[in-house]
């Protein structure tokens, strides 16, 4: 048996796009052995009946759907997760990694006395015998490969940009989770509320980010880099100067001591390219610099670039970008 | 208040790093103070300042070179230091060791808070804090980006995708830390100097656990690109939107 748990997590009634992501991934994995059965929970109240669009294969999703377990609390979301897992004699547990399960995993990589493999690059790995999991550390200036010591293994995964095709189908069951020891529980942390910033695309999870660093000269400055990353659909990020002179929010910061982005585009405005900053962008797909010196070490990271003042290039990129989306 | 602060060391990005037989050439590196670390230092700081007859206690479990490391932080306000002399990895035996040495430091009470830094630089595993808290038994908050005191509680806020949470947690609690928390201070000279009389005690601990995960293998990134420079804005969008089909 091998029996895969995948936790769900929603947010404001909505499963989140990372966690169907997964389920489809484990879903293709299991669908590699023939005795894997996947398994789902999902605490809080959320729309469920939409998600059957989404999620593929054939499992069984435990649901605690009480307006009082929406908000996570680690302690007592671990003790949810860690009693499925037991009970459906789960080998490995997947999360995406979010916020949320950077907190949760730990905890359970002790409950379960099970391994925890954090920020692995591919899940195709996960399915071999010793349980590597591969990714950048040191700023992403090496790759490293980590193997499970214990039996039972938990994996956190980054979001992946590129839709896969798979086929829909299979049957999915809903089981009520019940919500034991709730009262007794000590509920010490508590989230009082959320506030998410209106619609705009976290950085992180962005398919295209632009992002600004000194070069761009002040906030003022940001208007354009907002503007093409509106005009193409995806984030605003900011080198660490930009944040801290407060042109920007710490949330858009990219680098060592900020957001690891991984977009299938990154375009560079007026960012020198330390290796601080290029820690967060290790895993962009194609990258674009735009800098007034053509030693800048980011061009030496760079796809395309192009030399010039940002402040004359931007609005032109904008209007080249209006004209082609305007003719597809 | 009884504050304890886990700290550790990471190699400084600002170095070249190298490799040798699958690990870092720990010779060309020089090490600092994990910049997250700081954040959870000074933070750790500010709370003994605000609450009088507080002490903070700074916990290490690092080769002996860490001693530099804590005397920095004894010079930034902290009044004693703890160093569990050991050379593991794995964020299980780290948080482990952490854990006896706080029992231990604290004759089975326990502080009222810990703080750690959200992850270190090097392997930004972010594991060592949660696991601390399960160890402890004790609740804990990752990443906080702000900190008040607000009667018996304490309200934290911190950035989660695409927006901010809002939580309150009681004491005893591990709090880790993220960059916008505050800034760090600057020592002084004075400091340094006093710091040289504060105690580092030295506390053994065996770690017999075996570690839940090993690292296997590490090489360098291969980062460099060819980087085809492009005329004009027009071709630019060509290229990214045609050839490569990205919008
Ligand atoms: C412990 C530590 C952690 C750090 N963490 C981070 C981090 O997380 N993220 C991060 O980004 N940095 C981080 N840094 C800082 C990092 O070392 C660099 O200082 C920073 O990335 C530089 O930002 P920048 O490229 O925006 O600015 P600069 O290095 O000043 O570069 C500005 C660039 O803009 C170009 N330019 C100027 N004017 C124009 C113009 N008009 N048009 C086009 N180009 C122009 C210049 O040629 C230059 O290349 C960290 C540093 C330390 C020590």
């Amino acid at each position: 048996m091998n029996n895969f748990l995948v936790f769900l997590e929603q947010r404001e009634g909505v499963v989140k796009k990372a966690s169907i992501d997964i389920w489809n991934r484990v879903q293709e994995l299991a669908a590699l052995s023939e005795d894997s059965a996947v398994f789902g929970i999902l605490a809080g109240s959320a729309d469920i009946g939409s998600l059957a669009g989404f999620l593929v294969g054939d499992g069984v999703i435990y649901h605690a759907p009480e307006e009082r377990v929406s908000f996570c609390n680690p302690e007592y979301y671990a003790s949810l997760v860690a009693d499925i897992f037991e009970k459906e004699s789960c080998s490995t547990l997947f999360f995406a990694d979010t916020s949320l399960s950077r907190d949760l995993a730990p905890r359970l990589s002790l409950r379960l006395q099970a391994s925890l493999l954090s920020g692995s690059l591919h899940l195709s790995a996960t399915g071999g015998e010793d349980g590597a999991c591969t990714r950048p550390v040191y700023s992403a200036s090496a790759i490293a490969s980590f193997v499970a010591q214990r039996p039972l293994r938990i994996y956190t995964l980054p979001a992946r940009k590129a839709d896969s095709v798979i086929s829909l189908g299979g049957h999915i069951t809903f089981i009520a989770l019940e919500l034991r020891h709730l009262e007794s529980e000590e509920l010490s942390a508590v989230v009082r509320r959320m506030v998410m910033c209106d619609e705009r695309l976290d950085v992180a999870e962005a398919g295209i980010v632009v992002a600004g660093g000194r070069g761009v000269g002040g906030a003022e400055g940001f208007a354009l880099i907002e503007k093409l990353a509106l005009l193409l659909g995806g984030a605003v990020g900011a080198s660490r100067p930009v944040v801290d002179e407060g042109w920007r929010p710490h949330a858009e910061q990219i680098g060592q001591t900020g957001k690891t982005v991984a977009p299938l585009l990154y375009i560079a405005c007026g960012i020198s390219g330390a290796v601080q900053h290029l820690a967060g962008i290790g895993s962009a797909r194609t990258v674009v610099a735009i800098n007034s010196d053509r030693y800048a070490p980011i061009f030496d990271v760079a796809d395309f670039g192009i030399v010039g003042d940002l402040h004359d290039i931007l609005p032109k990129l904008i209007v080249e970008a209006e004209e082609f989306l305007k003719r597809k | 208040m009884h504050i304890a602060v886990c700290l550790c060391q990471v190699p400084d990005t600002s170095s070249v790093i190298g490799f040798v037989d699958g690990t870092i050439d720990r010779l060309r590196v020089t090490e600092v103070m994990n910049p997250y670390d700081e954040y959870a230092l000074e933070e750790a700081v500010r709370c003994k300042e605000r609450h009088e007859g507080s002490q903070v206690t700074v916990f290490s479990v690092a080769p002996p070179s860490a001693k530099e490391l804590l005397r920095k932080a004894l010079a930034m306000g902290a009044d004693r230091a703890v160093l569990v002399e050991a050379e593991v990895w794995d964020p299980y035996q780290i948080a482990l060791a952490l854990s006896r040495a706080i029992s231990s430091f604290y004759v089975d009470a326990l502080p009222d808070l810990v703080f750690c830094g959200k992850q270190s630089t090097d392997f930004q595993n972010g594991q060592v804090p949660p696991m601390l808290a399960e160890l402890l038994g004790i609740a804990s908050v990752s990443a906080i980006t702000a900190l008040t005191f607000s009667g018996e509680c304490l309200k934290l806020e911190r950035e989660i995708e695409g927006g901010i949470e809002y939580l309150e947690v009681t004491c005893p609690a591990v709090l880790s830390t993220e960059k916008g928390l505050n800034v760090p201070r600057k020592t002084s000279v004075k400091a340094v100097m006093e710091a040289r009389k504060k105690p580092i005690d030295l506390l053994p601990l065996i770690i017999d656990e075996p570690p839940y995960v090993l690292m296997s293998g590490i090489k360098a990134a291969e980062r460099k690109k060819i980087c085809r420079f492009v005329q004009d804005e027009k071709e630019l969008i060509r290229i990214l939107g045609n050839e490569r089909a990205l919008f």
